[in-house]
């Protein structure tokens, strides 16, 4: 492996820098530079001002597209909008780790159980960074319902996520727009089998079914951020964690919205009684390890004696409880306060305990019912040895802060992708490629395990620059498949022929728009409903989207869909003030007013109330 | 597809150059060059030698600049928009197939032979000066354009307005050039428009020297506006950009002109060794 830093992790610092070059800078920026800076706040004649952040068409068509539109309907009330846009991962560090943003459109990836929920809304995680609540929502009656789902199960859990979910579209931290088709296309030339892979997991990348003599599956992404980090704690490198997955193992796997042990051998279930009142835990599992599971090679996993020896690379019970503490804490309490992982949190906040019983076996004590439990799971286990040693040399020089969300642990891109998964690292090139290799000594590559294993030796992840060219370069057999979603102005120009087979999975991911409610006026749950109403989701869906995506009031899908939240033509909640995407601006200000904002008699909103 | 882009652009100008040379140089200054580009190369050596330092500077700031301009550039993407809003869509009113089909001509194979060819027109004039000023100005218009990348972080009207261009967008028609411009720069280098000031650079340079070559200049000029139109036509580049494209090509060539022949090399050597510590003539 040679996985060499590409910046290291000093750099000049902004300050100093605009000290000395301020007086140039301003100049060329004069009269602009109100837009420039992120702030929400008056103009100078007291109307209110907004920013909306957003990533470039070339990352994405659609963000942009609804970032605009909102624009426009905003301006129409009256308020002063800028359009903030910056790279896929800048957008996720301003969001996610500064919380510098008024209102952002996003993508999220939502996931195969609404628990995710709780990492996005639960008060706990309002200040830290990451993908832990965001918006910075505090509300003590849905932390109550966030936590009571996570302990029932069947109907009853069932009613109380669905009570968050109409607790949500009342007062609308964030607000869902739609869900996407998920489409992507791939030559059958060298594969078979396309009709079956989900390449947004696991297991479509280990199913795939290569001709004869084909070892390489050359597929095709768009976003180029896997390229220069695989950190596998990193938040801002990746919404969805597919290529994690493939280089790191976890306990449990989700395939086809069930969790499967993956790297557990088994896993029995223990309901316990809590002692008193409803603390404690509610539920232990029992996970016996599968025996002679290795990480893959790499010189930092060696002991003191700095020989790379089999030992040095088992994965066991040990990797699986510091995985655990790790997440929770990346500072391993060395530091003053406790610095959780910029991800995850869901996960590790539903183990109480894991206690190591032997090498192979170890037992968590779970504050959640089985349906969440099992999502805990599903973290990527790594290796020991290396992460201690990196909170070890940090820690040495004793002002160690480990600041949460931003220290190298959780951003640095030169950290190793070491995990013990079905392929490794091999190689990169900035912003062009990554190849991963098929790791031999793989468990699933052992006759007595019934999973899916790869039959390709190589997989090399191609940056092309937009779904458009990349689709091309499918029809002309030049790659065999997009691994990133396309973008949905390319779906109806997709050639009809029999060399290409389009793959559409139903997605949960959902986009949506952010907010701040950290500062006025988004602290104003009357104002995020106003300018909720501001959206014009059907038009979205129709003009953005072609059509290919459904809107929504909910951040889930199907059967957690209360019928009350259910899309009948407009949101049930909160419906577009107006039609056929136009906005009835009279009733949209008329909104604004009975928010409790003011107009002067120019017609624009003021930012003091 | 890069390769295959690359080579049709190699054929395309390895046709365009050699029938340009017949036509607007003339075998007489042809003939002449023949015997005295030893000593034309020598008296530009210099010159040229800093046009190249400053595109291998480039080359390399391609992969470390992001990163620096980062932490210290100015978001500007939103100001752009909001200062100009939607003008360059005034040219929807002229949006057919074939002017699409032109200006994507224009902005890839039209730029890349306007560059070229007057660095082969004027290294056969006598006197290598306007070579020379030429040669300056462009590493000027490279030099100033990086640090204003660097300073301006700013996305192309694409960017923001993919549905408005969306039949006009370079990248959708033919999105093979974007393997081609992904190579030569970053999306967020936009600011200002290099298509327009070298291009500009060129037109000036070709109504200067319009008595040596009197029928390069309207095609000179013809080319270069169009190139200017095809960077907003397509959605390239702001209106702002080619403003400020236009006042970076005014500046370099008339720092070109004051620049050019202030230092001689054979000076400069003096001077410096002037100045050596340690004496020059150990007896």
């Amino acid at each position: 492996m040679n996985w060499v830093p590409t910046s290291p992790d000093t750099g000049i610092s902004r300050r100093s820098f605009l000290a000395a070059g301020a007086a140039g800078a301003t100049l060329a920026t004069s009269g602009c530079v109100n837009s420039v800076r992120n702030v929400v706040g008056k103009s100078a004649d007291g109307q209110l001002s907004l920013s909306i952040t957003t990533i470039p068409a070339d990352a994405d068509r659609q963000g942009i597209q609804i970032a605009r539109k909102l624009e426009a309907n905003l301006q129409q009330v009256g308020i002063d909008v800028s359009i903030d846009m910056r790279s896929p991962s800048e957008l996720l560090k301003a969001v996610l780790i500064e919380h510098d943003f008024d209102l952002y459109v996003g993508h999220h990836p939502a996931g195969y159980d609404p628990d995710f929920l709780y990492e996005m809304l639960h008060s706990s995680f309002a200040s830290e960074a990451g993908w832990q609540n965001p918006f910075g929502f505090t509300n003590m009656v849905f932390d109550t319902l966030l936590e009571d789902q996570r302990r029932a199960a069947g109907a009853q859990r069932k009613r109380l996520v669905q009570s968050v979910l109409k607790a949500l579209a009342k007062s609308k931290p964030f607000e869902p727009i739609c869900q996407p088709d998920e489409y992507r296309v791939a030559s059958t030339d060298r594969f078979d089998g396309w009709g079956e892979a989900n390449l947004t997991t696991r297991h479509g990348y280990l199913e795939l079914e290569p001709a004869d003599d084909v070892s390489e599956l050359l597929a095709l992404k768009t976003d180029s951020r896997p390229t220069s980090n695989l950190n596998p704690l990193s938040a801002t490198m990746r919404e969805r964690d597919t290529m994690i997955r493939l280089l790191f193992d976890s306990l449990a796997t989700v395939h086809e919205g069930e969790v499967q042990p993956w790297l557990a051998e088994d896993i029995t279930w223990t309901d316990v009684e809590p002692a008193d009142g409803e603390q404690g835990p509610t539920l232990t599992a029992t996970v016996t390890l599968r025996e002679g599971c290795q990480f893959h090679a790499d010189e930092r996993l060696a002991g003191e004696d700095e020989q790379l020896s089999d030992e040095d690379k088992r994965l066991t019970a040990e990797d699986v409880a510091f995985t655990y503490r790790f997440l929770e804490d990346t500072s391993l309490g060395r530091a003053p306060a406790p610095s959780p992982a910029p991800r995850y949190q869901s996960h590790v906040s539903a183990v109480d305990r894991v206690t190591v019983d032997s090498e192979y076996e170890l037992t968590f004590s779970m504050n959640a019912s089985r349906t969440v439990a099992k999502r805990a799971l599903t973290v990527p286990i790594l290796p020991k040895q290396f992460w201690r040693n990196l909170v070890d040399q940090r820690a040495k020089d004793g002002e160690f802060t480990a600041s949460q969300g931003r220290w190298i642990a959780a951003t640095g891109d030169h950290v190793p992708p070491i995990g013990s998964g079905p392929f490794q690292f091999e190689s990169r090139t900035e912003g062009d490629q990554l190849v991963l290799t098929r790791f031999d000594d793989h468990f699933t590559l052992r006759d007595d395990v019934e999973l899916p294993s790869s039959s390709v030796e190589r997989l090399r992840f191609e940056i092309d620059p937009s779904s458009a060219s990349s689709v091309r370069r499918i029809a002309d057999s030049n790659a065999d498949v997009t691994a990133s979603m396309l973008d949905a102005y390319t779906l109806d120009a997709i050639p009809d022929s029999s060399d290409i087979e389009q793959l559409h999975h139903p997605s949960r991911t959902f986009y949506h728009i952010g907010f701040n409610v950290r500062n006025a006026p988004f602290s104003n749950t009357h104002f995020r409903r106003a300018v909720a109403q501001l959206i014009p989701k059907q038009a979205i869906v129709d003009d953005v989207f072609y059509g290919y995506a459904t809107p929504t009031a909910t951040p889930v899908t199907d059967e957690w869909v209360p019928e009350r939240l259910a899309w009948d033509g407009e949101d049930p909640v909160t419906p577009f003030l107006g039609s056929n995407g136009e906005l009835n601006v009279a009733a949209a200000k008329a909104a604004f007013e009975t928010a409790g904002f003011r107009y002067d008699d120019n017609g624009r909103l003021l930012g003091g109330y | 597809m890069l390769a295959e882009v690359l080579t049709q652009l190699a054929l395309v100008i390895s046709i365009l150059v050699p029938v340009s040379v017949v036509v607007f140089i003339g075998r007489e200054r042809l003939a002449r060059t023949r015997s005295e580009w030893r000593s034309r190369l020598r008296t530009a050596g210099p010159v040229i030698a800093v046009l190249i330092g400053v595109l291998l500077i480039n080359r390399v700031a391609r992969q470390t600049a992001p990163e620096l301009s980062r932490q210290i550039g100015f978001r500007l993407s939103g100001a752009f928009y909001e200062l100009e809003g939607e003008f360059i869509l005034i040219f929807q009113s002229i949006q057919t197939p074939e002017t699409t089909a032109y200006f994507s001509t224009i902005y890839v194979y039209g730029y890349t032979f306007l560059l070229i060819f007057p660095i082969i027109a004027y290294f056969t004039l006598p006197d290598t000066r306007i070579f020379r000023r030429l040669l300056t100005a462009y590493a000027l218009n490279y030099a100033i354009g990086l640090v204003l990348y660097i300073l301006v972080i700013a996305y192309g009207p694409r960017n923001l307005m993919p549905a408005e261009l969306m039949e006009r967008m370079l990248y959708n028609t033919n999105p093979q050039y974007q393997y081609l411009t992904g190579e030569v720069n970053t999306n967020t280098n936009v600011f200002p428009s290099l298509h327009t000031s070298l291009s500009a650079t060129v037109a000036t340079f070709a109504w200067k020297t319009r008595s040596e070559f009197p029928k390069w200049f309207p095609i000179a000029i013809v080319l270069a506006a169009s190139v200017a139109i095809s960077t907003m036509y397509l959605g390239i580049h702001w209106g702002l950009d080619v403003v400020a494209g236009t006042m970076l090509a005014a500046a370099c060539v008339s720092l070109s002109d004051r620049l050019v022949d202030r230092w001689s090399v054979a000076e400069l050597s003096e001077q410096f060794a002037d100045r050596l510590p340690w004496p020059q003539n150990q007896e």
